[in-house]
């Protein structure tokens, strides 16, 4: 068990956004969580990564409870996360962006007086070309066209060499197309790397297509979960995604 | 593309090896009214650059860098008339006092962020301006302090003039390599992105703090220079006027390169001594100047040419991809 949560709770003015969730995540699962917006994905995100603060639960990663943690000492434990908005550093070039999240994991910060130009190159090279910016290293985080922005997004969190990767819509606002490479870039990068992988998406086609466990949030909690196959014949599921066409 | 480069770097490095050269041999070249306006300059381009480092490198806006730079001033004042410490002591302990109270102003200040921030900076420089200017006893209150024990070898104003050269560039060199260092790499992700910045594992609040401090020693270091060079200290150091002075400097050279304040601070005194000697009125230039930077140039003169300059190298290269093709 790399991840569990305990009876995780958060509300905002009387509204329970996360209401008593306990997961577990097994080492090396790709596992999805799904739900309608509102659900209070994002909110669980923002609670394991230190984000938020929790209005009462545990969250355990490796046997270490880390839910009174800062944001940078939950990254530095092994948790890495990319976020559903944009959030790179858009005037920096592509290449400067994933060389800070390189620098921070090697403990480089402390260095104040050597050229930051030369150093760790190859590690930040190795990232870009695995997220396919190699040939734009170059540009402008803020200049780069929105596809590649989220690809970035996750070759900053790569960067920061994480044994679990939490991906918020890694694929939020993509063309069909991209989002069907994107998919398969980061069932491949979890796979080569040995990473644990926790996303959330809206796209059930990415969902089904590299999922190996499945979670269904609906209004703050978890409603079911299970493999694929299981969530595609659960009737609840189908209720609370298609709604009113099913009656 | 690699000669192209590598002529860029010679061309840079000719640049620098003529500046140095140019400001050796500047005393022989110009009178001693001039050269004391130089010396000015360069004292306000490494307080401005240390400044920078905070504005331009880490995001964070302070409105009291000259409540440092007084700190650094009188530090230097202090030692040299109330002790009998040499005159070099003096001034280094100018800088590290200065950092050292820019540790404590900077732990406050670094729990808030933009305009708290500012605030906090500017109640602090307020709260320091106060203190040299009440306590008669200690620090001449507004009388100021007077007559410095300068060793004779720096009397002249040529003398004084290589010697805040010789400081001003290790300070500069220094500055220019944290600012290209791993560290002040993490500064700029900070200044992009602070939250972001939180989730690569990066702890902003105690960067900051290290970018207050270094800043303050910079602002501290500058303002034993000018202790030295004016012969006397008086509270305006300390006073708001003066920080606005280095923010418009910073801004008028540009924020987002490492030469911007020190262009800045070069123009910005001619401008304020040429505009003084022909009208009373610099205060509306000076705002005129500031209204038509922030409207219409925010990336500051350096921001300016090197917007032009990057857009002609991409002509050149361009040019260069046509003509190997072709």
């Amino acid at each position: 068990m790399i991840l569990e949560a305990e009876g995780l709770t958060k509300s905002f003015g009387g509204l329970n956004a996360v209401d008593d969730v306990s997961l577990q995540i097994e080492e090396k699962e790709l596992s999805s969580i799904i739900g309608p917006n509102g659900a209070g994905k994002t909110t669980l995100f923002n609670l394991l990564t230190g984000h938020t603060p929790a209005d009462s639960g545990r969250v355990i990663f490796r046997g270490r409870d880390i839910t009174e943690l800062p944001p940078h000492m939950i990254c530095r434990a092994g948790v890495g996360r990319s976020f559903q908005r944009l959030n790179i550093f858009p005037r920096l070039t592509a290449f400067d962006n994933v060389q800070v999240a390189v620098f921070s994991a090697q403990r480089k910060g402390g260095s104040l007086f050597s050229r930051a130009e030369k150093m760790l190159r190859e590690e930040a090279d190795e990232v870009l070309e695995s997220v396919g910016l190699d040939d734009k290293k170059g540009v402008q985080g803020g200049l780069l066209a929105h596809g590649d922005q989220k690809r970035l997004e996750i070759g900053i969190a790569l960067a920061c060499q994480p044994e679990l990767l939490l991906l918020d819509e890694p694929t939020a606002g993509m063309s069909p197309r991209e989002t069907i490479e994107t998919t398969g870039l980061i069932e491949k990068l979890a796979r080569e790397r040995g990473l644990t992988l926790i996303f959330v998406e809206h796209d059930m086609n990415v969902v089904f297509g590299i999922a190996d466990k499945i979670k269904v949030m609906h209004q703050g909690r978890i409603v079911f979960e299970g493999k694929p196959e299981d969530v595609r014949a659960n009737d609840e599921v189908q209720r609370i995604y298609l709604g009113e066409e099913k009656t | 593309m690699k000669g192209f480069l590598e002529r860029v770097v010679v061309i840079k490095r000719l640049w620098l090896a003529m500046a140095v050269a140019f400001f050796v041999v500047l005393p022989f070249l110009i009178g001693e009214g001039w050269l004391s306006l130089v010396n000015e300059m360069l004292i306000m381009a490494l307080a401005a650059s240390g400044l920078n480092l905070m504005l331009g490198y880490t995001g964070m806006v302070s409105f009291g860098p000259a409540g440092l730079y007084a700190v650094g001033a009188y530090t230097t004042a202090l030692f040299l008339t109330k002790t009998g410490i040499p005159f070099v002591i003096a001034i280094v302990a100018g800088p590290i006092v200065a950092g050292a109270v820019g540790a404590i102003v900077g732990w406050f200040c670094v729990r808030r962020t933009h305009v708290y921030f500012a605030l906090l900076t500017l109640a602090f420089a307020q709260i320091i301006w106060t203190i040299i200017f009440e306590w008669y006893g200690f620090t001449g209150g507004d009388n100021g302090i007077v007559g410095m024990p300068v060793p004779d070898l720096l009397m002249s104003i040529s003398h004084y003039y290589y010697f805040s050269l010789v400081v001003v560039v290790i300070c500069l060199i220094l500055l220019w390599m944290i600012g290209n260092s791993p560290f002040g790499k993490i500064l700029q992700a900070i200044r992009e992105n602070p939250g972001r910045t939180e989730f690569i594992g990066i702890n902003v609040k105690r960067y900051q703090l290290i970018a207050f401090v270094l800043s303050s020693a910079f602002l501290g270091a500058a303002g034993s220079l000018f202790c030295g060079f004016s012969d006397s200290v008086f509270p305006d150091y300390a006073h708001w006027a003066k920080s606005t002075d280095m923010i418009v400097i910073c801004l008028l050279g540009g924020m987002y390169n490492f030469a911007g304040p020190i262009i800045g601070s070069i123009i910005y005194i001619l401008l304020s001594k040429l505009i003084s000697s022909y009208t009373m009125y610099w205060m509306l230039f000076l705002g005129i100047i500031v209204v038509l930077l922030v409207l219409f140039m925010r990336g500051g003169i350096m921001g300016f040419i090197s917007e032009k300059l990057s857009s002609k190298i991409q002509e050149i290269r361009l040019r260069g991809q046509y003509d190997t093709g072709s």
